[in-house]
């Protein structure tokens, strides 16, 4: 009996003689020096992380041990050394991947500096910024205060050009003006026809500064009786008043009395004396 | 034969045994079944280290499965199989060391998306500063 009778004898013979050249070509196989199954992969994969130029630049060393590992499970096995190939390849893999994690750690710390970097420049750009802004608001309030302090210093020559133009006298109870008794005729309250330059003056000055107020007190010499003086002087003071608020002065800035001739700035004996006392003080308060 | 050829003889034996004795003291030494020392005391230590860097939290199943080789070898030991001892050790420690690597990279993007963010929220601050200018 010779092999061929035998496998005709075998039903399902196909099957059988396709067994038996398998196994002969596995066995042939693991017979020839090829590198175990599975280190293809590994390989494959040390040799895209290599490319990656991140990890490559960051994990040096790694990627060398890892090379090893890989070579390592390159090597043939005998067909009895199955578990050693298996440990190869999974210390192959794992290498790799450490290889990768210290990889990514590395271009996160570098990637941290540069974060930090621009995070301290940014600080640093907003420090400038407010210290620009501080600068810029102090001089911009040195400049206000200076032109403040100009306003006032004119404001101030001004007041003085106008009280001076006034011929005014300045007081601890404001500026005192006095109108002479040429204003009003004898024995009469009314004010004179014609231009009257110390009123216009007076209106001028009331008109630039229109927050002060004003107290119009009427005096008289003692010639006559005390309630006729003290009428006749309130009533020049109202007449005064009355100029005033024709010239647009605000009636509410104006207050009158009238004082008779309680106070004297002269001495009534004389004519001189008794022509000073005849007036009408207007009194420009100091402004509150 | 002569004296010297005899003495040359024994000379060669004498030092034939010596190198059988060697060689028989080195395969006995080999055959004994001596737990792989170091490898299991450097997978331990690689655990530990992966657990002092909190890989529990970040490479969970790294460690755990470096803790199962490391399982697996101490297993082996048991029943004298040094060589599979060994090598289950090895991979406990690659495997540890890969757990604490993967834990670094993790807190590693943690800080970074972290200083982003602040850094973002800063921006935009200034930006808003800017604004009220």
């Amino acid at each position: 009996m010779n092999i061929q009778s035998l496998l005709k004898t075998v039903p399902g013979k196909k099957a059988g003689v396709a067994l038996v050249l398998s196994s002969a070509f596995l066995a042939g196989c693991a017979m020839s020096p090829t590198s175990p199954e599975g280190s293809e992969d590994v390989r494959a994969d040390l040799t895209e992380l290599q490319r990656d130029p991140d990890i490559s630049t960051h994990a040096r060393v790694e990627l060398r041990d890892a090379e090893a590992a890989v070579e390592l499970a390159e090597q043939p096995v005998g067909s009895d050394e199955e578990a050693l190939a298996a440990h190869r390849i999974y210390m192959a893999d794992r290498m790799i991947e450490i290889a990768r994690a210290k990889g990514e750690l590395r271009s996160l710390e570098a990637e941290r500096e540069l974060l930090g970097e621009e995070r301290e420049e940014a600080r640093l750009d907003a420090r400038t910024r407010e210290a620009n802004r501080a600068q810029a608001e102090a001089e911009r309030a040195r400049r206000s205060q200076e032109a403040a302090a100009a306003m006032s210093a004119r404001e101030a020559e001004e007041l003085k050009r106008q009280i001076d133009m006034l011929e005014a006298e300045a007081t601890e109870r404001g500026l005192v003006l006095t109108l002479g008794d040429v204003l009003f005729a004898s024995g009469s309250a009314e004010i004179q026809g014609g231009t009257n330059e110390n009123l216009e003056k007076l209106v001028n000055f009331l008109d630039q500064y229109p927050e002060r107020q004003v107290l119009i007190e009427g005096h008289t010499d003692n010639v006559g009786g005390a309630i006729f003086n003290q009428k006749l002087s309130r009533q020049r003071a109202e007449s005064v008043r009355q100029y005033l608020t024709n010239h647009g002065i605000d009636n509410r800035r104006l207050s009158v009395s009238g004082y008779g001739f309680e106070r004297p700035v002269a001495s009534n004996d004389t004519a001189t004396g008794r022509q000073q006392n005849r007036r009408v003080e207007v009194v420009i308060e100091n402004r509150e | 034969m002569n004296t010297s050829t005899t003495r040359r003889v024994f000379e060669r034996l004498g030092l034939f045994t010596i190198l059988m004795f060697v060689t028989a003291t080195l395969i006995a030494c080999a055959a004994a079944p001596v737990p792989p020392k170091e490898s299991l005391n450097a997978a331990s230590a690689a655990i530990a280290n992966a657990e002092q860097a909190e890989a529990r939290r970040y490479a969970p199943a790294e460690l755990e499965e470096a803790g199962r080789h490391l399982k697996a070898a101490n297993e082996a030991v048991a029943v004298k199989d040094m060589t599979r001892a060994d090598r289950l050790a090895r991979q406990a420690r690659v495997a540890a060391e890969l757990a604490t690597a993967r834990t670094e990279a993790a807190k590693a993007a943690a800080i970074n998306k972290e200083m982003r963010r602040s850094a973002e929220a800063l921006d935009e601050e200034m930006r808003r500063q800017g604004d009220t200018q």
